[in-house]
């Protein structure tokens, strides 16, 4: 049996970094390259040595898929590809190659900056590495190889960010990377055809719930930011660079608007710009609303929100300021945090995930005396909100995407073990398919359907499309002939043709039923009424009375005879070939049910 | 254990136990057990737990848990391992009977938490961790605990497996290197009981039916020979081998590619290398019968030794050669060239057929390029290469790949059609072409390998990847290619091939591909950095368009391009305007224009690649002496700092105090400071005047300013770098004996300041307080007020300080252990989520 392997080395039944290998039809491919932000040495990367035992990576990978840019699945790959020495393809979206160094250079500078760490990759590598990477368009079906096939679809979460398929033969795999069903401001809702696909790896992050209205969410986030505001405090929210930060600066860009709010939005200084760019280059990956307005008005070309300078953050009175990096860990972000913190008037939004050792773990956890540098206390009075603005699909989204794509297995990845084993029940419950949540290191086997590719002879196909029947993938239509198993192939050929090449005769099978008439007329005359009666039922079919006495309906054949003890009793003997076994059937119980009264 | 700790462990403990609190993060987990390693590294563990009684409590109480959480019980596993590590602390277990329940019967093991993956891996790390004594390896081996780790080694879980190989590799190390008390021999078989087992384990998987039992004996053997190289393995090998000979010649057995490693482990081991005759026989047996593809392994691994037989090395070159003699073969006539090897060595039927097969083609031939590439990566060679065959062979490989030859010959015309347009083996094959160039002796196909390089760098189907192996390759060659011409005097050729270079470099620097104008600027770059001496290079470099094209790149919108191009740009300026001789190719190099250029990109460009070049070209400059006498430079320098001091990029302003370096340590020079003894002092000057003098050079380039606002700077390297600069200066202006005492010196106004200077940089605040014409009447450009400073502020205590890493408070051990309390305090869980 063919069968499908996948082992997760990160993202296996926990949400750190996303690393799946997945083997298919002697193809293996690593679907997304994450680092792990919560340590600091070489635990941040997957374990490439269980890749294989036995020679070298890029002999033994067919390629890399990245899904999109977040670290969390893209950090590792310069470290994969020039440190550890893989130096064959790598596919991603247009959008992921042009916004991934982006990331990966700024992780880069606050690494070496913050623990002068040397054995990190340089920005070098991070260039030479995104030379490597070749980009995809959407539903563009790519070529890696003569039997590798792979095709990106739309998938929401950030800019770029996409679900891949990966087909070898009649085998496939999907993996969704990080979706969102949903549309937002800015992107729209992930989409796949009925792809029906041997296995489908979806993501599971919020796998057991029911994400609470989206607009509750936001209102919430902008009273508390007007609050703020109108009290004349600053409202701090440190961010990625690029990612779901632009949906709240549309958010607030939007609420100001409407308000006529006049106290500064800054974001951090070239980052607006470099932004504004790449969602004016990718303007297709955005949502509808967005592409239709584009020409009157570009959505990402604010208004109200000003690039920021240092000198700012002292000015007087309220402002807002979106300040990288996300997890106040160091640079501009943290500086501004240890000026505001102290006043209560102050507010810090943390929209997304801290990890341990981070001041935003820190202050998010509750803690408000924090050790700085050389002993000094910083006390935070400001006011701190946790406010998840991430977009993933929840569990009504993920089972929507299984039914969108109908696959044949379920693999959970990217998620917490206990939620997963929940949403595995619920899915092998509801859709009858196998759901598996292998841990990390753990490979789970699948096993496919055999391919069996079956040449159709012309001369069938020509005779099929004679009758119409002309071949569309979207249309599959039955197809009758003769299965010829010979040398190893498989052919399907007309009848007639298969006869001939097998020196074969040509035999009638017929089905032949025996149907008793009370009717103590001659045979002839029971036969007439035969005759009128499935005249008067069946108007449109041939029905014959042949000279010898006998009925024939399309090729079904009736002939009457006396029965051999009781005259008054007729058999009627109907008989039919295969192919007419419908009509057969229904002739013989319409007979059953006896002739009409006579008339005459 | 800081007092601030040992505070806190108690109620981390009593959290971490207690199973209503939210669990804790993986990562912390995972940083606590790191904690204790180091603790048990230098206090000693029974201290720890006796100081510490929580630890025991934490341990007894998960156990008793109906419902552990896995992790919290794979963590609580593995720390108890590492407390165990200690005899005392063991027997401390013992006695509470806690062994038994962690890695004994009643344990884990046991219960349905073991089919978690998680729980199986902290339960062989734990015992891997107590693995250090021999009560731990009787309680393993009497409790039935060797059983389970036998059992682990085909776990499901990658990990686990693993880790038990490992195990059971320390533990027989261990067993034998503890308990073993006279020499073991071949005959006694006298092992210890544990090291009894698991040999008699090895054995028996060895003979099993089972593949996976054999490969997993096959992998403990492995890293056994790999890691432990004592006399006893002999004794153990010798157990085994005929069974592991017979897998050689047996075509049932499916553990043969596990073999290479085996024997190559074997034979860095000086216990095997040494032996005469056996092994080394089992290893030319190897290479007899493994596959090609098996065998490549092995055969790259021994000729890397530095003690093997002769015959075995050429051997395994055989094994190595084979696929490109192959080649050679299949794309000559008969008789044309000669081919790598003597067709009576080796049949070459295994490798043909597997080069005539779609599937294994490709794969066969990038194994054999990479291995000839770690080959001609190595210093010493121990056998001689057929170095021009060879390369003969890379040739054909490269125009079957782009379709440039499709030979008669039926194999050759098989092996054209698979590998047309197929990027692996082009890559590969580039790789070894350009290491082949540091090699002597394949110099007569030159010409021809041009022209199959020129082929390539032309052809619209070279894509970017290969095209940049291209470019390395070409450039190696060409410096090849003008040692030879320097040699043999045929410029004409060498003038041909460059100007066929250039012609095609133009092409490239159009493309609408930024990685293809990127990758033409960088081989611009070396190719001027190795050339740039030479007559010819220059010549046919200035007369094509390439520099006009390249100083338009500076313009390109892809910043990675536009760095390039300032690199390209600043390294043209060598054979252009900064060239002693200044080239005859009219006024169209402009220095000033570049400068001018270079210095709007330093101060406009947007993203921080530009900007980081251009500081490094300018300091590159700089170095080689290129910007002109000392006033030129002096108002250089000063311009340069200027516009970086408020660059954003942390980096840039780094690549300034670089400048910064070059520009004191070259003034310094000049000026004859005792420093650099070797530059010439006129007599006629004291040594105080030049101080005098290099003093105010620096102040009025404003120097000083720049250097105390970096210590304060918010990214730490740049502070680092800032105060190595000012204790190198202060090394050269004040002999140590004459370092001024900070008490004292508050009496004069610059006195006064530099106290004032003094502590506000203690504070790490100088930038905000300083406002931008200096603050507290520190001048920065006032000679006497930077001696002063120099002399005074105590710049090691700022060095120390500086050299902490920024997370050094929060990677600390106590703000780990508030950051598991404070998360166990918090009654909601923040949703799991990402980004």
């Amino acid at each position: 049996m063919p069968e499908i392997k996948v082992t997760p080395l990160g993202a296996g039944q926990d949400v750190g970094r996303s690393c799946i290998l997945v083997s298919i039809a002697g193809k293996n491919v690593m679907l997304d390259c994450g680092m792990h932000m919560g340590y600091n040495d070489d635990r941040r990367f997957p374990d490439f040595s269980y890749i294989t035992q036995n020679g070298r990576l890029t002999d033994f990978l067919d390629c890399v898929i990245i899904s999109h840019f977040h670290l969390d699945h893209c950090g590792a790959l310069p470290y994969f590809s020039e440190m550890v020495g893989y130096d064959g393809p790598i596919y991603m979206t247009h959008p992921t190659k042009a916004i991934c160094p982006i990331l990966l250079e700024d992780y880069r500078k606050i690494t070496v900056d913050k623990k002068g760490e040397t054995n990190f990759f340089t920005s070098q590598m991070i260039k030479d590495c995104m030379k490597k990477v070749v980009a995809v368009h959407l539903h563009q079906t790519v070529q890696v190889d003569e039997e590798l096939e792979i095709k990106a679809y739309y998938a929401g979460h950030v800019l770029g960010a996409a679900m891949f398929q990966i087909k070898v033969g009649c085998e496939s795999v999907v993996y969704t990377g990080d979706y969102n069903m949903t549309p937002d401001r800015h992107l729209g809702a992930a989409w796949i055809d009925k792809c029906r696909p041997d296995l489908l790896i979806s993501e599971s992050t919020y796998a057991t719930t029911i994400r609470d209205s989206k607009r509750c969410r936001e209102r919430d986030f902008l009273k508390k930011v007007h609050e703020t505001v109108e009290r004349g405090g600053k409202v701090l929210i440190p961010v990625f660079a690029l990612g779901r930060a632009q949906e709240l600066c549309i958010l607030l860009e939007t609420f100001w608007e409407r308000m006529n709010l006049k106290a500064p939005i800054y974001f951090s200084t070239g980052l607006t710009e470099k932004a504004n760019h790449y969602y004016k280059l990718f303007i297709t990956w955005t949502n509808q609303k967005i592409r239709k307005t584009f020409v009157q008005r570009n959505m990402f070309e604010f208004k109200h929100i000003k690039a920021f300078d240092r000198a700012f953050a002292d000015n007087p009175g309220p402002m807002v300021v979106f300040a990288t990096p996300g997890m106040l860990h160091a640079g501009q972000s943290l500086q501004i945090f240890r000026k505001w913190a102290g006043n209560e008037k102050n507010m810090v939004i943390m929209p997304g995930y801290c990890v341990q050792g981070t001041v935003g773990h820190k202050i998010l956890s509750g803690q408000r005396k924090l050790e700085m540098e050389g002993r000094q206390i910083l006390e935070v009075k400001m006011q701190v909100e946790y406010m998840s603005f991430s977009a993933h699909a929840d569990a009504k989204g993920i089972m929507q995407l299984i039914r969108q794509a109908e696959p044949r297995n379920v693999l959970l990845v990217h998620g917490e073990a206990k939620k997963m084993e929940f949403l595995k029940q619920k899915i092998e419950q509801e859709f009858h398919v196998n759901c598996y949540m292998p841990a990390n290191g753990e490979t789970t086997t699948i096993f496919t359907n055999p391919s069996i590719p079956v040449d159709i002879s012309l001369g069938l196909l020509k005779r099929e499309t004679a009758i119409g029947l002309l071949p569309d993938v979207k249309k599959p239509k039955l197809m009758h002939g003769t299965l010829i198993m010979k040398d190893n192939s498989f052919r399907l050929v007309s009848p007639e043709q298969a006869l001939k090449e097998l020196g074969l005769a040509e035999h009638q099978l017929r089905f032949t039923c025996r149907v008793h008439i009370q009717d103590p007329r001659k045979e002839h005359e029971t036969v007439l009424r035969v005759y009128n009666h499935l005249k008067g039922v069946l108007k449109d079919y041939s029905v014959q009375h042949l000279p010898d006495g006998s009925i024939t309906v399309e090729s079904i054949l009736i002939q009457a005879t006396a029965h051999s003890e009781d005259q008054g009793t007729k058999v009627l003997l109907v008989s039919w070939t295969y192919q007419d076994e419908e009509l057969g059937s229904y002739l013989t119980s319409l007979l059953k049910k006896g002739l009409p009264p006579s008339t005459s | 254990m800081t007092r601030e700790c040992s505070l806190l462990l108690p109620r981390v403990c009593a959290a971490l136990a207690d199973p209503r609190q939210p669990g804790s993060d993986d990562t912390c987990l995972e940083k606590l057990l790191d904690w204790f390693r180091s603790l048990t590294e230098f206090d000693p563990t029974v201290k720890l737990v006796q100081d510490n009684p929580c630890l025991t409590e934490l341990i007894a109480s998960v156990l008793a848990l109906p419902e552990p959480s896995p992790s919290i019980l794979s963590f609580t596993l593995r720390l108890a391992g590492i407390l165990a590590a200690s005899e005392n602390c063991f027997q401390h277990f013992q006695q509470e009977k806690l062994l038994v329940r962690l890695f004994g019967r009643d344990g884990p093991l046991s219960s349905t938490v073991w089919e978690d993956a998680s729980v199986r891996s902290g339960w062989v790390e734990g015992v891997h961790s107590m693995m250090h004594h021999q009560p731990a390896l009787h309680f393993l081996c009497n409790g039935g605990g060797i059983d389970v780790i036998f059992a682990l080694q085909g776990d499901p879980s990658l990990f686990v497996a693993s880790a038990a190989s490992q195990l059971l590799v320390h533990m027989l190390i261990l067993s034998v290197e503890s308990e073993t008390t006279k020499p073991l021999g071949t005959k006694d078989c006298d092992w210890p009981a544990c090291a009894q087992m698991i040999i008699k384990h090895i054995e028996d998987s060895l003979q099993s039916s089972s593949a996976s039992h054999v490969e997993q004996s096959l992998k403990l053997l492995t890293s056994l020979f790999g890691s432990c190289r004592s006399m006893w393995t002999e004794v153990l090998w010798l157990g085994v081998a005929k069974q592991i000979e017979s897998f050689l010649t047996e075509e049932t057995v499916q553990a043969q590619h596990m073999l290479a490693n085996l024997l190559l482990n074997m034979a860095w081991s000086p216990v095997f290398c040494d032996t005469e005759g056996s092994f080394w026989a089992l290893v030319s047996s190897a290479l007899e019968h493994l596959t090609p593809v098996q065998a490549g392994p092995l055969a790259v691994g021994v000729l890397r030794l530095y003690k093997c037989p002769q015959d075995v090395r050429i051997q395994a070159l055989t094994v190595l050669l084979q696929p490109m003699d192959c080649i050679l073969r299949a794309a000559s006539q008969p008789l044309e060239y000669a081919g790598l090897l003597d067709e009576s060595v080796s049949d070459p039927a295994a490798v043909e057929s597997l080069l005539s097969s779609k599937s294994s083609c490709a794969s066969l031939l990038c194994q054999t390029l990479a291995h000839l590439e770690e080959l001609l990566s190595l210093v010493y060679l121990p056998v001689d290469l057929p170095y021009t065959s060879l390369l003969r062979s890379l040739m054909t490989i490269l125009q079957f790949c782009n379709g440039f030859l499709s030979p008669a010959s039926p194999l050759g015309s098989m092996i054209s059609r698979i590998l047309i347009n197929c990027f692996r083996v082009q890559r590969s094959a580039l790789d070894v072409l350009a290491a082949l160039s540091e090699r002597k002796g394949c110099d007569t196909l030159i010409g021809s390998l041009f022209d199959v390089l020129l082929a390539y760098l032309e052809s619209p189907n070279t894509g970017p990847t290969v095209l940049k192996k291209t470019f390395q390759a070409t450039s190696k060659w060409l410096v090849r290619l003008h040692e030879l011409s320097c040699s043999n005097s045929q410029w004409e050729q060498t003038e041909k091939i460059l100007e066929d270079v250039f012609l095609v470099l133009q092409k490239r620097l159009c493309s609408p591909c930024w990685e293809v104008r990127d990758s033409s600027l960088e081989f611009l770059t070396v190719l001027i950095k190795c050339l740039r001496d030479q007559d010819e290079f220059r010549q046919s470099l200035l007369s094509s368009e390439v520099p006009r094209l390249t100083e338009n790149l500076l313009e390109d919108p892809e910043s990675y391009v536009r760095a390039s191009a300032v690199t390209a740009v600043g390294h043209l300026a060598f054979i252009t305007y900064f060239a002693p001789e200044a080239p005859v190719v009219g006024n169209q190099y402009n220095k000033e224009n570049t400068v001018a250029k270079l210095q709007e990109i330093l101060s406009t460009d947007p993203e921080g690649f530009p900007r980081r070049a251009v500081i490094s070209i300018f300091t590159k400059w700089l170095r080689q002496g290129c910007t002109g006498q000392l006033e030129d430079t002096e108002q250089f320098v000063s311009r340069v700092i200027q516009t970086v001091e408020h660059d954003l990029d942390w980096e840039v302003r780094l690549g300034g105090l670089e400048l910064v370096e070059v520009f004191c340590s070259q003034t310094i020079c000049q000026l004859g400071l005792p420093k650099c003894s070797y530059a010439p002092v006129s007599s006629a000057v004291t040594s105080s005047n030049h101080q005098n003098e290099s003093l105010q050079i620096f102040c009025r380039a404003k120097l000083f300013s720049f250097l105390f606002r970096s210590l304060c700077d918010c990214d730490k390297p740049v502070g680092q770098r800032a105060c190595d600069i000012l204790l190198g200066l202060r090394g050269s202006f004040y002999p140590i004996s004459t370092l001024k005492d900070s008490q004292g010196t508050e009496d004069s106004p610059a006195g006064h300041s530099i106290a004032w200077l003094q502590r506000t940089l203690r504070q790490g605040s100088l930038a905000q307080n300083l406002p931008a014409g200096g603050g507290n009447g520190v001048d920065f450009e006032d000679p006497e007020s930077m001696m002063l400073a120099l002399g005074t502020i105590d710049l090691e205590e700022l060095h120390d300080e500086l050299n902490k890493s920024s997370d050094h408070v929060e990677k600390s051990p106590q703000s780990l252990l508030q950051d598991i309390l404070a998360t166990a305090g918090t009654v909601e869980e923040n949703e799991a989520d990402c980004y």
